[in-house]
């Protein structure tokens, strides 16, 4: 299996755009391109990841579309869909084509455009992931699902409404730093919790989760460019490796999972992505994590192995996880305040760790960012992809 | 202004006694401090210049509201409305939000728009609950009438209050069967819907004394909020 | 007519699962019975969903997972005023959603 890595990254702003899918999607894809330097290398496939176009955008096979739009032909180009992990399963389909040995250069490019339809309808598109016949007709959405963990992950390990808000301030704090989040706002405690007039500020949306809890509905594009080790000692750029990528399932029904407070999957794909990457938790200088909802960056990075089940709360409350702290967690301002073009996602943590590891995130540089983790959150944790980079030394 | 002569006289309403809203101020989200109070005649001017470059903005249904709010102001200041009021959120002075309506008789209100300008802090989640709170607690009404140009902002009010269907009266705007806020129903929903701290401190008060406007490229962009993929 | 909704109980080593696998999670058989969901049980775990889709028109919706007697945990609407973590229930059913006019039948949970 051949090494792969990252030697470009590009994002369009998230949050509300006017354009086209394609466009979208170009637009990323170019600045990656450019940041790529390829020169005359050619591009051998684009991988493109996204949930809705089909329904929500009307357009199909966007692979090939993307692939006639930057004149790539005839590359290689497929679309791929995991919900919410559609991002990291791309990557994953583009490092496998390298590893393989049957490309040398791919673009992977996540895309979404969420509002073009009204949140009505948006709402219900993500809740199209949940079991159809156990789950989506008691009227069960994305956000009662994390309702029904959150609650349950908070009587067992004493997790608090204010230790949410906490991970919902530092990430707002964190995306004003960060010219392509959606949101550029800060919050404060009084105002989404404490205050008497927090109820309106930051109305319940499937309780304990009020409004600042859960991520955004956004549009967005993100691009990375795969090379194998050949094309990418050519070039002049930092050499971001993929060090290693994990992917686990679990079961569809969120009631039957074997421990409903356990994100197994999340622990699985974690652990499978540290082994290839020959790396462990504590080795991680920077980790981007899925917080479409700020319960699961807490839980998430217990089930990755950055805390001991139960005590990712207190590092938050210690400030652990701020940009200055021991594991700055979503310097990006995670999916609560970048935003959350559900195809995009992925592909844009990515994007952050890279720019982390290049020395390129300006204004919200972890310092001395070796090895970077990520995780994406497909289903409600039904279907998880770990991802490992790690930042060589020439 | 010179006196009212004769003439004018015919073309104006009388007018109803209506008890001043006595102003408030809401922590918001983002720890910033918004002051809801009423504006005299004398400030529509501002108000307007507001909200001109909105005419012209057809996302979530801004151009229709902002076209019917700016006849509705220039009515109230002109005296050709009967019984209007016009209440603003002002946040550090500038115009973050505004609300209007009219009262149809001592026991019913006619609300009519809802405008924010400062988007995702609930400010007009806050001053549409701030004119019902005008309505039903200091003026004393029973009931007000209430439609609304979006479709699912409305949907969101028919379901949180909630609404009541009145279907026999004919709301002013548009001439759609109107939708009624009871005096019960508002009282029950109060402690979730409608927040603030009376009296408003003297410093944050004389902050808001006058209506700052935000630059025109502000409101454009602050309404349409960010740029997504253009950059 | 019989709205019930049921689990599935495998021919070949008696492992009941829900919702539906054509192949046993334990023994990987593929022969089923289906097994009425019905009885009592403890609240796993419950929320009030707003933000609700176009079929309903309520402010908000309890749902529960619920850890049935006989071991099974499934999910569906919370009937209760007073919920609490534990709290006895029993199932019931009633229409859980109208979707283009249709009622659609599930799991209703009531105090036991």
């Amino acid at each position: 299996m051949r090494p792969v890595y990252i030697v470009g990254a590009g994002m369009t702003r998230f949050g509300r755009s006017e354009w086209p899918l394609v466009d979208l999607a170009a637009a990323s894809s170019v600045a990656a391109l450019h940041h790529a330097h390829l020169g005359k290398v050619p591009v051998d496939a684009v991988v493109v990841a996204n949930m809705g176009g089909g329904r929500i955008n009307r357009q199909t096979a966007l692979g090939s579309a993307l692939v006639d739009r930057l004149s790539l032909w005839p590359a290689a180009a497929e679309s791929v869909e995991n919900g919410p992990a559609s991002g990291a399963s791309a990557v994953k389909v583009g490092c496998q084509a390298i590893a393989a040995g049957m490309a040398n250069v791919v673009l992977v490019t996540g895309v979404e455009m969420m509002r073009a339809v009204d949140g009505l309808e948006a709402t219900d598109f993500v809740a199209s992931l949940s079991h159809p016949e156990a789950e989506y007709i008691y009227g069960v959405t994305l956000p009662a699902l994390a309702g029904l963990f959150t609650r349950l992950y908070m009587s067992k390990y004493g997790v608090e409404r204010k230790h949410l808000a906490m991970v919902a301030i530092k990430n707002h704090d964190n995306a004003m730093k960060n010219p392509y989040a959606h949101i550029h706002q800060t919050v404060t405690m009084e105002g989404i919790l404490t205050a008497p007039e927090s109820v309106v500020n930051n109305p319940l949306v499937a309780d304990p989760l009020g409004m600042f809890d859960c991520c955004p509905v956004s549009d967005g594009a993100a691009s990375i460019i795969l090379a194998s080790a050949e094309v990418a000692q050519k070039l002049a750029a930092p050499r971001v490796l993929v060090a290693g990528i994990g992917q686990a399932t679990d079961t569809h029904a969120v009631h039957e999972r074997q421990d409903p407070t356990d994100l197994k999957a999340v622990r699985l794909a974690s652990a499978a992505a540290f082994e290839r990457a020959g790396a462990k938790p504590a080795d991680i200088d920077v980790a981007e994590l899925h917080d479409a909802f700020t319960i699961l960056e807490i839980a998430e990075s217990e089930a990755a192995g950055f805390f001991p089940i139960g005590h990712a709360h207190k590092a938050v409350e210690r400030g652990e996880t701020k940009l200055t702290g021991k594991l700055p967690i979503n310097p990006s301002g995670g999916l609560k305040a970048k935003g959350h073009p559900v195809g995009a996602t992925g592909v844009a943590q990515l994007v952050e760790l890279v720019w982390q590891l290049r020395g390129e995130a300006t204004g919200r540089q972890v310092s001395k960012a070796k090895t970077a983790y990520a995780c994406n959150f497909g289903g409600f944790g039904n279907n998880v992809v770990a991802t490992v980079l790690r930042k060589e030394e020439r | 202004m010179g006196s009212v002569t004769d003439l004018e006289a015919l073309l104006r309403p009388p007018a109803m006694d209506m008890p001043p809203y006595p102003p408030k101020a809401i922590t918001l989200a983002s720890g910033e401090e918004m002051v809801v109070r009423q504006v005299g005649r004398e400030e529509i001017p501002t108000l307007l210049k507001a909200i001109y470059p909105l005419l012209l903005v057809e996302r979530d249904y801004y151009d229709i509201v902002a076209a019917r709010l700016y006849s509705e102001l220039l009515a109230f200041q002109r005296f050709r409305v009967r019984d209007e009021y016009v209440l603003v959120g002002l946040i550090d002075g500038v115009l973050a939000g505004l609300v209007n309506g009219r009262l149809v008789d001592g026991k019913v209100g006619m609300s009519y728009h809802t405008m924010t300008i400062r988007r995702g802090l609930r400010v007009g989640s806050h001053l549409f609950a701030a004119k019902m709170e005008y309505h039903i607690e200091h003026i004393g009404q029973e009931e007000v009438l209430i439609v609304a140009e979006s479709p699912i902002g409305f949907r969101r009010w028919m379901i949180e209050y909630p609404l009541e269907k009145k279907y026999e009266v004919q709301h002013e705007l548009g001439g759609v069967p109107s939708w009624v806020l009871t005096r019960k129903t508002y009282f029950d929903a109060k402690p979730r819907l409608v927040s603030g701290r009376r009296p408003v401190h003297d410093n944050l008060l004389a902050g808001a004394a006058t209506v700052r406007l935000p630059g025109e490229d502000s409101v454009k962009r602050q309404v349409l909020g960010e740029k997504g993929g253009k950059e | 007519m019989s709205h019930n909704v049921f689990a599935f109980r495998c021919k070949t080593c008696g492992q009941v699962s829900y919702p539906k696998h054509t192949i046993c999670p334990k023994c990987r058989g593929e022969t089923f019975e289906p097994q009425e969901i019905a009885g009592e049980g403890s609240v796993l775990t419950y929320t009030d969903v707003y933000a609700l889709a176009i079929d309903y028109e309520t402010r908000y919706l309890r749902l529960a997972i619920v850890e049935l007697d006989d071991g099974m945990r499934v999910t569906g609407q919370l009937l209760d005023d007073s919920p609490r973590l534990g709290k006895r229930v029993r199932a019931t059913i009633g229409v859980v959603r109208e979707t283009a006019g249709t009622s659609i039948y599930g799991l209703q949970f009531v105090p036991a």
